[in-house]
């Protein structure tokens, strides 16, 4: 299976507007409200995904959590520092936050493809299920993976967030059998842009942080489209987003290229992100 | 003897309890107990990693002190990296500060200081590029906290324009200002390369949970911004559900335990819509824990009072405030 033909597509930018209020949260909660519940927590009072383990604190984490994180909530540094931990990848975390502004603006169930003017998204995610479904292990809620759109806080696809692994570990792949609601806790979102990022980083030219956010948006930025306006366009909203979330991109916590050569493999960042609240 | 809070109005001692009870003859329990407030400081300040590192043993002799030095030390050391201010801005705020906190002590008014900005050091101005600049916001407009303030308004000409009072409610540290409650409290920008005026700040915030430094506040102050932003917070929080564990949705925001509280989400870019504007929910977390740690305190040391030094038992018999001096009358009446 290809890693282009699998990834292409997830992160698409979310045009998420302002930072939350209670409205908002509301507001990103409202279609996820009505998804099913996951497998092996039928219990029907019981919301979806109510079992995981609660956001990592600082005590969860050995790296700094002061120093160049910029406006980055200090409740999410945690998160973002434990995928760096996982993924051993250094200077991730910092990146991971600047990618989370724009594709959430940090509201962990922001959500694209509820609204009727998020077409693109749902077409988005028809597409990748519609294209890639006979070739990856079937997904148990496939069909609505492919209304779903994209979400959470890194702005995942749905068909691709949950075929997260499946190029590592194949049908052991951890989310196969999760709604795609699933995307909304941001312990599972962390998994699914970890493993994304080290793919990026792995199977492509990557000449700086910058490439990045471009292959995030879309890897054939970093072959064919290299160079094209779009991959400028994404590298200049990347830098305007690092100024704006106050990110020295120059500072001694994030190297000038990021390497992804530790990386432990899928299980082993799944159970430390996820643990066992999921299957 | 049982301490009763009443006086200072409805829901004071509700809101007391939010943060527990604390006997402050016992060093476990104020170990305990401040360690704990400390905690929830640093969580919403970004501190926690820095007080962890800075914990002082549970034998230190006066564990309150031990730990507000603690704290003050992990505050300091995280602000390092954070922006900076002009170091003229910060040196005047500074100045400023210190000048404020004297008079405040004076009145007995620690918790909001309002002052003529002229008698104050440079007058409250700094220079930048040749200009005159106001070194904080004129937060006199209505907010959370009060309906505004006239008065002592400037009787000097302003070199950099105050026509208002300079009004500091540096009881709520970082958020300082009653019509401008940022995500990031205002005072936590207080901070330069060589200057950091916001850790004096939250010292002074901090310091309400000493008991001498308690009983020095006149608690009808406080009480009167407490209802103040009790009845314009309540009917916000009344639309909110009540956090129930394994119901719970992920990124709704909650009422939990008294406090907000966002399932699987950042409480950080949470916020309530309110009459009197946008109210983030870490700054409506700390300023009502700040407000049940004075209440709490205040009544730990009236239940504690014939235990502590003279002096501080002093200070509650000859206060002004007349809900205070009936109190510590009937202790000591009971021995």
């Amino acid at each position: 299976m290809s890693s282009r033909n699998t990834w292409i597509g997830l992160g698409t930018a979310l045009g998420v507007t302002g930072l939350a209020g209670g409205a908002l949260l509301y507001s990103r909660r409202a279609s996820a409200a009505q998804g099913p519940v996951l497998s092996g927590a039928p219990d029907p009072g019981t919301a979806p995904g109510s079992d995981f383990l609660p956001l990592p604190t600082a005590a969860d984490v050995k790296g700094d959590l002061s120093r160049n994180w910029g406006e980055i909530p200090f409740d999410l540094r945690a998160l973002l520092l434990l995928m760096e931990e996982a993924s051993q990848i250094p200077g991730s975390g910092r990146v991971f936050g600047v990618i989370a502004y724009r594709e959430s603006r940090y509201v962990t169930t922001a959500h694209n493809g509820n609204a009727a003017n998020e077409e693109d998204e749902r077409d988005g995610s028809r597409r990748a299920y519609k294209n890639n479904k006979d070739r990856n292990p079937a997904l148990r809620f496939g069909d609505q993976a492919a209304e779903f759109g994209s979400g959470g806080l890194f702005g995942a696809l749905a068909p691709y967030f949950l075929w997260t692994g499946v190029p590592e570990v194949g049908a052991k792949a951890p989310l196969l059998n999760a709604p795609p609601e699933i995307v909304f806790q941001p312990r599972a979102a962390s998994f699914g842009a970890a493993v994304y990022m080290q793919r990026i980083l792995k199977h492509y030219r990557v000449d700086d942080i910058a490439d990045i956010k471009a292959g995030w948006a879309n890897p054939s930025f970093l072959t064919t489209g290299r160079g094209s306006e779009s991959y400028k366009n994404v590298r200049s909203r990347f830098i305007a987003d690092v100024e704006a979330v106050g990110i020295d991109l120059n500072d001694a916590t994030i190297p000038a290229k990021l390497n992804a050569s530790a990386w432990p493999g899928v299980p082993a960042v799944f159970a430390r992100l996820v643990g066992k609240g999921l299957v | 003897m049982n301490v009763d809070l009443s006086c200072y109005g409805g829901r004071i001692a509700d809101t007391a309890d939010l943060v527990g009870d604390c006997d402050l003859r016992s060093p476990t329990e104020v170990y305990a107990w401040v360690r704990l407030e400390w905690e929830a400081m640093a969580a919403v300040l970004g501190f926690t990693q820095q007080f962890a590192a800075n914990l002082p043993s549970r034998a230190a002799i006066s564990p309150m002190a031990a730990l507000q030095a603690a704290g003050i030390a992990a505050y300091a050391a995280s602000l390092r990296h954070t922006a900076k201010q002009s170091e003229n801005q910060a040196r005047t705020q500074s100045a400023v500060l210190q000048q404020m906190v004297a008079t405040g002590r004076e009145r007995g008014e620690l918790w909001r200081v309002s002052v003529d900005p002229t008698t104050l050091p440079t007058g409250a101005c700094y220079e930048d590029q040749g200009q005159a600049i106001r070194a904080f916001y004129p937060d006199t407009a209505p907010g959370y906290f009060g309906e505004g303030w006239d008065g002592p308004r400037p009787r000097a000409e302003s070199a950099c324009g105050w026509q208002t009072p300079l009004v500091l409610h540096l009881g709520a540290f970082p958020w300082v200002y009653s019509s401008r409650l940022d995500a990031t409290g205002p005072g936590m920008r207080w901070v330069s390369a060589s200057a950091q005026p916001a850790v004096l700040g939250l010292q002074l915030a901090a310091s309400l949970m000493e008991p001498a430094t308690n009983l020095r506040q006149d608690a009808r102050q406080v009480a009167a911004i407490f209802h103040h932003f009790d009845t314009h917070t309540q009917p916000l929080l009344a639309r909110l559900p009540v956090f129930q564990s394994g119901r719970a949705e992920a990124g709704r925001l909650y009422r939990r335990g008294g406090f907000l509280y966002v399932h699987q989400g950042s409480l950080h870019v949470a916020a309530l819509d309110g009459p009197r504007g946008q109210l983030p929910a870490p700054a409506y977390n700390h300023i009502l824990r700040r407000f049940a740690c004075f209440f709490a305190i205040r009544r730990a040391t009236l239940r504690a009072l014939s235990s502590l030094p003279a002096s501080v038992q002093e200070l509650a018999m000859t206060s002004t405030d007349p809900c205070l001096r009936e109190q510590a009358t009937a202790i000591r009446r009971a021995g």
